[in-house]
């Protein structure tokens, strides 16, 4: 089994409907806004009207004493919290002071939409009334809505704790940069200098959020022993718990965290949004509380919605068309509290293209706008939105093919990385090489009425594998009952059900799979950076062969054998004299001996770098900057597919979530940092009649070290989007769009300055 | 304030006192516990709420509930006894056209107001009778693909 025995699997592989599709397709999953409990009371946040200003006082007397409010809370209520004390997710964790911020805003509020109080109350008419009856006497300041204000001399500063990580000395001052990374190897200012061609991007990327279906939604309970159950839309419940724990000083044997469905989240539903709050007024009143977002809680302000930024790169080639210098500016506006460090992003911008000499500068700024969260290959799509174009306005300066181009530079097994170190296995040649002979390049564009052009870009997302735990039982009828500590977001039930089927040797239908709560799985980290997938398949092969140990023991015991003369295969034991017994018949001879329970921990697990590049064919309208997608054709080196329709599953959401940003989604935000568009009527995320059919090709070159070989899938699909459209849309136009989203009114724009 | 009416959900008849500003969402959620029925926005601009009235999709966050008294409606819950699904429901299984689920009960009332009306739509047509009808995580082409086969099995062609 595993990796070396890949050619006979006979689950893994397989279009396996959802195990879990039943459930959704009748109504009948469980979603935390079902949640209906005994004596449960609604929960509301009160919040923030000004993007920035002090909170002077927070009188709740009127709305304590209105009839049919059973508690009322404000910062005042929870501990303050040290910066730096931090927990566990991804490579740096959450600093918790700002997650504390994210719940309930401390004597100053950065962002409209930041949560200031929280009423429990009988009924929601109720609840919004109480929240009319609290007095917040606010101090206005004058606020930064826009980074290149927020970076200028003179500007305000939003926080007093925050300096500028990465730079040394440690300044001595506050800053609105949070942190700066450079990356940095060769002569780069040199080598452009003598380069044979060069061409220079500046983009500009709005915030934009990941727009899942499901609103935040929670309910808490606090026992009478004062232990606390909360059944919340996570994509981490270890990560939820923690950060509830830290944020009331709570021991963490107190608390359980019940991961429910997630109607979508995307990187949005990492961090804890009122968890904490439901909590604390949950212990206060005595009773169940249910806290449910509204759309517009969502967007204004309750929610991380995902970075925006300016870009600048500058790429240089010699006569050969062999890249020789990078050069890049990344500027990430985290809103209203330090964000990602840009790092990542900038790497995998630059990631596949071999060059001598490079250098990538990175900001992090902090402005008076929502805190940002990740967003499927955080920064990803954004970065690849400049740099592509760069790339490809290079080749048109070249006159060069751009996929002959890319194959001339391609990093390939063993090329350094941005950072310096090699590459791990990658497929990037061979996705070119399938791009090449796929009709979606080799067809001509046919001609229409408007201009049409066909792009090309690549992207690259690094991922991450942190850990996984799961636990194997086998039930009295001899099947494994499987319960992991990842939530699934992307079909992960049905995909491990598949690798235990296939450990196992039995059918899809005789696995079943749950998400554990915090109290009844090992810790695992939350569904992000695409790691999922690949680290619990890690975890559950070794749960699965922990737990086959354990029963051949028994067989051999039944079946008067050593266990090395027992072997398993498809739910039978076998000894070599002719004995034989069934998974279900020594279980059944066997219940009372005790339970069969395989452990399995996946905590570093090799990388599982993921790369696609697409194909976008487009028409432009020049008399409305209208661009229609004619046809869109995905690549993608998977490792291997464990299940080819979610593979698909995922680079199609993920392509049609990257055409939103590219052409119609972003945060307009007024000058007051009020946001404009805070509906999804005005915040336009593609309907079905936007997008055309997406065409995926699945490429699997497999990962050594990792059972089975499987790579991440879900984050890199969305990277290329932007970039893959841009230059389709430079290709019909001789026009570069640098704005995103590419509005009509952008497009225009840019048509109507080259005009001139 | 509130007044009384009568109506019909998946074939019951209920009469209730609804208070006057609650919509039929609230009525089908809160009142009957039929939480399948999904709030993706409030505003009638997501279509998760999507449930029949009289054969017709509407978003139930717009209709408010003295509004429903002598309504037929269908929700999600009245698709299927639980053992067969609906021919779409069975299709969006077979071809991954659900993933998070959140909107995948209103595609369905939707896609079954659809074929209800005309067995057999053009590509264009299917995407036409769920363009109010948000989905984040598909793209909606194992969508448009599902409702083209329970249309074609509804129609007696294939399994």
């Amino acid at each position: 089994m595993s990796a070396e025995g890949a050619t006979s699997l006979s689950v893994i592989g397989r279009r396996v409907p959802r195990v879990d599709a039943r459930e959704r397709v009748t109504g009948t999953a469980v979603y935390a806004a079902d949640l209906a409990l005994p004596g449960m009371v609604v929960a509301r946040q009160l919040r923030s009207p000004h993007a920035l200003a002090i909170i002077r006082s927070i009188d709740t007397t009127r709305a304590r004493a209105l009839p049919g409010v059973l508690a009322v809370l404000t910062a005042e209520d929870f501990p303050p919290l040290p910066t730096d004390a931090t927990v566990p997710m991804g490579e740096t964790g959450y600093d918790m002071w700002m997650v504390a911020e994210l719940n309930m805003a401390r004597g100053k509020v950065h962002w409209v939409g930041q949560p200031v109080a929280a009423v429990a109350a009988v009924d929601r008419e109720t609840a919004d009334a109480a929240l009319a009856l609290i007095a917040v006497d606010y101090e206005p300041l004058p606020s930064v809505v826009r980074i290149a204000d927020a970076m200028k001399p003179g500007a305000p500063v939003l926080h007093d704790r925050v300096f500028t990580k990465g730079v040394e000395p440690r300044p001595q001052n506050p800053s609105n940069v949070c942190s700066r990374v450079v990356i940095s190897r060769g002569e780069t200012a040199r080598a452009l200098a003598d380069a044979a061609a060069t061409a220079t991007i500046s983009a500009e990327v709005d915030t934009a959020h990941q727009g899942y279906l499901e609103p935040q939604a929670m309910v808490a309970q606090v026992d009478a022993n004062g232990f606390a159950t909360v059944w919340t839309s996570t994509q981490g419940q270890f990560t939820t718990e923690l950060m509830i724990a830290r944020m009331l000083g709570l021991p963490q044997s107190k608390l359980k965290v019940v991961p429910l469905e997630v109607g979508g989240a995307f990187g949005g539903k990492i961090a804890i949004h009122g968890e904490a709050v439901a909590v604390k007024l949950a212990e206060r009143c005595r009773r169940p509380v249910k806290l449910v977002f509204t759309r517009e809680d969502v967007l204004q302000g309750g929610s991380g919605p995902a970075i925006g930024a300016l870009f600048d790169i500058t790429v240089g080639a010699d006569r050969d068309g062999k890249v020789v210098a990078i050069e890049g500016t990344y500027v990430l506006d985290a809103g209203g509290l330090p964000g990602l460090s840009p790092s990542l992003l900038m790497q995998a911008s630059a990631a596949l293209y071999q060059t001598p000499n490079l250098k990538l500068t990175g900001s992090d700024v902090v402005t008076n706008k929502p805190r940002t969260e990740a967003y499927r290959a955080p920064g990803g799509i954004q970065a690849a939105f400049a740099f592509e174009q760069a790339m490809d306005a290079l080749c048109q300066k070249l006159d060069l093919d751009p996929l002959e181009f890319r194959k001339r530079n391609a990093s390939v097994t063993g090329s350094l990385m941005p950072i310096g170190t090699p590459f791990p296995s990658l497929g990037l040649t061979t996705i070119l090489d399938r791009v090449g002979e796929h009709p979606c390049w080799r067809d001509p564009l046919s001609a229409g009425r408007l201009p049409r052009g066909r792009g090309l870009a690549l992207g690259y997302w690094r991922g991450t594998s942190m850990t996984s735990a799961a636990h194997i039982t086998v039930a009295g009828d001899g099947r494994p009952m499987v319960t992991m500590g990842p939530v699934d977001i992307s079909g992960t039930r049905t995909t491990m059900a598949q690798v235990v089927a296939e450990e196992f040797g039995l059918s899809v239908d005789d696995v079943h799979v749950q998400t554990g709560d915090t109290k009844s799985v090992g810790y695992s980290d939350g569904a992000a950076g695409s790691r999922v997938a690949r680290t619990t398949t890690a975890a559950l092969v070794e749960a699965a062969r922990d737990a086959l140990g354990q029963l051949r023991r028994r067989a051999g015991e039944k079946l008067q054998s050593g266990i090395d003369d027992v072997s398993y295969a498809a739910g039978v034991f076998r000894t070599s004299r002719g004995g034989a017994i069934s998974l279900a018949e020594l279980m059944q001879a066997t219940l009372t001996e005790g339970a069969i329970v395989g452990r399995g921990v996946s905590s570093k697990l090799p990388l599982g770098v993921e790369i696609g590049a697409h194909v976008a064919d487009v028409e432009v309208d020049p008399e409305t900057g209208q661009v229609t997608v004619l046809r869109y054709t995905a690549f993608q080196d998977v490792g291997l597919a464990l299940n080819p329709t979610a593979v698909e599953g995922q680079m199609e959401g993920s392509v049609v979530q990257g055409l939103g940003w590219a052409l119609t989604e972003g945060f307009d935000y007024a000058d007051n940092g009020r946001l404009r568009n805070a509906s999804l009527l005005d915040y336009r995320m593609p309907t079905a009649l936007d997008v055309p059919r997406i065409d995926c090709v699945i490429v699997e070159c497999p990962v050594p070290g990792v059972p089975y070989g499987v790579r991440g899938v879900g984050e890199v699909p969305i990277v290329p989007v932007a970039a893959a459209l841009a230059n389709a849309i430079a290709r019909a136009t001789g026009v570069r769009v640098t704005k995103m989203p590419m509005t009509p009114e952008r497009v225009l724009a840019a048509l109507e300055a080259a005009r001139q | 304030m509130s007044t009384p009416v009568t109506f019909k959900v998946n074939g019951i008849t209920y009469r209730r006192d609804v208070a006057v500003g609650d919509t039929l969402l609230d009525v089908l959620r809160d009142g009957l516990a039929l939480t399948g029925t999904k709030e993706g926005c409030g505003n009638g601009n997501c279509g998760t709420c999507t449930v029949l009235i009289d054969g017709a999709p509407v978003n139930a966050c717009l209709v408010l509930a003295p509004e429903i008294a002598g309504a037929d409606i269908v929700t999600i819950e009245g698709l299927s006894d639980g053992r067969t699904l609906h021919p779409i429901q069975q299709a969006l299984v077979e071809t991954g056209g659900t993933q998070c689920g959140f909107c995948t009960p209103g595609i369905v009332l939707s896609a079954k107001a659809l074929l209800d009306a005309n067995p057999a739509p053009s590509d264009h047509e299917i995407r036409q009778a769920i363009a109010g009808n948000l989905c984040r995580c598909t793209g909606y082409g194992k969508i448009v693909e599902a409702i083209a086969v329970a249309a074609e099995r509804m129609r007696g062609g294939g399994a």
